[in-house]
């Protein structure tokens, strides 16, 4: 009987420790064998790498933009979620709702500044990120299909950038989507078939308000967060971020292998192309690029805990200052509600599409489908094209000046385009000067 | 049968009925994804719309005087009327949709800047084509009706 008792009352006394320990499975670290475990066995730091290297550290190297997006994703999620509350997707009460977040909803005005202008600084991010990538030589094999996968996740921004541009339902929004979606009904053979299941209806209405909500609440992002998981694991399973030749080549995987006896089942010689029948490889031979073991550290590494951790909280940090500082200050702008007969002139799309807007205003099939087209279609295949191995992991690596020459020419005549359509087009799409 | 051989002398017992419910969940599953888009795809393309019909009358002839051109914006018609022909030029520029207004010229777009001449024929701007003409026919009634779905020739009026 006091045996139970005292066992019992020592439970108590020691619940808060075995509570604690039951979440947090190592103390905080303060060993290399502990901060290794910190990383492998949190489910929320497990996608971290142990070690990382120091140049995927240097802020100078990836200035944090692929984060900085993920971060603004997060916000966007945060908010958009909130914003949920109070909006109704309807013609007669989303522009009411509007008003109502700066009249009676607490925050309401700060909440709705936050997420325009974090769709603003994720597509310009998003896309920096992708310049990043692409000066830096990071689509070079293995990573090839992540590069494609990044270019999906630039779309897939665009778009839910796009669909929920439609959803305050003023002028801005209405005639904005009536330019977008008239450049999807000049693709050929099926343009005219998409423009009328993305809007419901013959012309903008209702239905296309609705169906722009579903997309843009539930659908677009649903795909969005699986691509950025997918993207994120193959950064992981091809050995982190790019790193430059001279450190990945000399270094060989450790690689177990024990004699079998009975030929290798036929799995390992159709993963690992250096198997031979004797030889059965584990796991890690099948994991590509270096492989970093504890007792084995590689110099230019570090810990992930706390040296990765740390700037990834800091990036956070600074991004969410950066949207409340800049929420603060501008309000997201609200136009006049809808009015079908009264196009404002000019009638200009969000600014990242007004690059497409100005080439549309030369010919609409070239300007809206023709050469955006082949532009994608470039860049998804870029990395399947451009097969050189050198200069890979620095930035505007002498050996890639011709491809990194073409892509700077692509990326500033898009700016060019955009500043044009943004402060040189006035009534009826004349040539203005701003000054 | 060599290959039967050697799948009997396996450890794994069953192999040919795995292989066939292999086999059988892989098409199923398959089936149903293609179906299920299918069917997704007919599921989201409207049947009917809650828009404005695109037949709908306009008014009796008299309130169209001779020599007007009157633009109704909710329909997206221009209503033209010379001596006693009646017609009817769609507003909604063939660029990239949005409404043309009438001007001294013609019709004129604020998008993109189209121009087009009283025809609806273009005359300078990214129109791609001319705008559209529809059929106009005096109901029973008296009113004049317009067709949207019915696409007729430039310069077809119809005699009032």
């Amino acid at each position: 009987m006091s045996k139970e008792q005292t066992s019992v009352g020592k439970s108590l006394v020691e619940l808060p420790a075995n509570v604690t320990r039951s979440i947090f499975r190592n103390p905080l670290p303060a060993s290399d064998r502990g901060r290794a475990a910190t990383s492998f066995t949190n489910f929320f730091l497990h996608i971290q790498p142990v070690r990382v290297s120091r140049q995927a550290l240097r802020p100078s190297y990836t200035m944090g933009l692929g984060l900085i997006s993920f971060f603004l994703f997060g916000i966007l999620t945060v908010t958009g979620v909130l914003l949920m509350f109070y909006y109704v997707p309807s013609t007669t009460q989303a522009y009411e709702r509007m008003l109502d977040l700066r009249s009676s909803v607490a925050f309401g005005v700060i909440l709705r500044n936050m997420h325009r202008w974090s769709a603003h600084g994720m597509v310009a991010c998003v896309f920096l990120h992708m310049c990043r990538v692409f000066f830096t030589g990071s689509y070079k094999p293995p990573r090839e299909f992540n590069w494609v996968i990044g270019v999906c996740l630039f779309g897939l921004t665009l778009l839910s950038s796009f669909t929920g541009y439609l959803l305050p339902w003023d002028q801005l929004a209405f005639w904005a989507i009536t330019v977008g979606t008239s450049i999807a009904g000049y693709a050929p053979f099926v343009g005219k078939a998409i423009k009328f299941i993305l809007l419901g209806d013959a012309t903008v209405g209702q239905e296309a308000l609705l169906r722009f909500y579903v997309l843009h609440v539930v659908v677009l992002p649903l795909v969005l967060t699986i691509f950025v998981a997918v993207h994120f694991w193959r950064i992981r399973k091809d050995g982190g971020l790019a790193k430059p030749e001279s450190e990945v080549a000399p270094k060989r995987i450790p690689v177990h292998v024990e004699i079998q006896d009975e030929p290798a089942p036929a799995l390992s010689t159709a993963s690992v192309a250096v198997a031979t029948p004797v030889r059965r490889f584990t796991i890690q031979g099948l994991v590509r690029g270096p492989l970093v073991k504890v007792g084995k550290l590689e110099e230019d590494t570090v810990f992930s805990w706390p040296n990765l951790l740390v700037a990834e909280l800091f990036v956070l940090l600074l991004t969410i200052a950066g949207v409340l500082l800049v929420s603060f200050f501008f309000n997201a702008p609200l136009e006049q509600p809808v009015n079908v007969m009264h196009p404002p002139n000019p009638a200009k799309a969000p600014w990242y599409f007004l690059g497409l807007q100005e080439q549309v205003s030369y010919s609409a099939f070239w300007g809206g489908i023709g050469v955006p087209g082949i532009e994608v279609l470039l860049l998804l295949l870029l990395p399947y094209i451009d097969r050189g191995k050198e200069g890979v992991g620095r930035w505007f690596a002498r050996q890639r000046i011709l491809a990194n020459s073409i892509f700077l020419l692509f990326v500033l005549v898009n700016i060019y385009l955009i500043v044009i359509g943004t402060f040189f087009r006035g009534a009826n799409w004349q040539f203005v000067s701003p000054f | 049968m060599g290959a039967t051989a050697t799948e009997a002398r396996s450890t794994e017992p069953q192999v040919g009925r795995r292989r066939f419910l292999g086999w059988l969940s892989g098409v199923g599953i398959a089936g149903s994804a293609i179906l299920g888009s299918v069917a997704t795809f007919f599921f989201i393309r409207p049947r009917t719309t809650y828009g404005q019909p695109n037949r709908f009358k306009i008014g009796r002839p008299e309130e169209f005087p001779p020599g007007s051109r009157i633009a109704l914006d909710p329909k997206r018609v221009c209503i033209v009327r010379e001596g006693n022909k009646v017609a009817a030029i769609s507003t909604t520029c063939t660029h990239l949709g949005c409404i043309v207004a009438p001007s001294a010229t013609g019709f004129q777009c604020p998008c993109h800047g189209s121009r087009f001449d009283v025809d609806g024929n273009v005359t300078g701007g990214p129109a791609p084509k001319a705008l559209a003409w529809y059929a106009v026919t005096l109901t029973p009634s008296g009113e004049l009706e317009v067709d949207k779905d019915n696409e007729i020739q430039t310069g077809s009026y119809l005699s009032v």
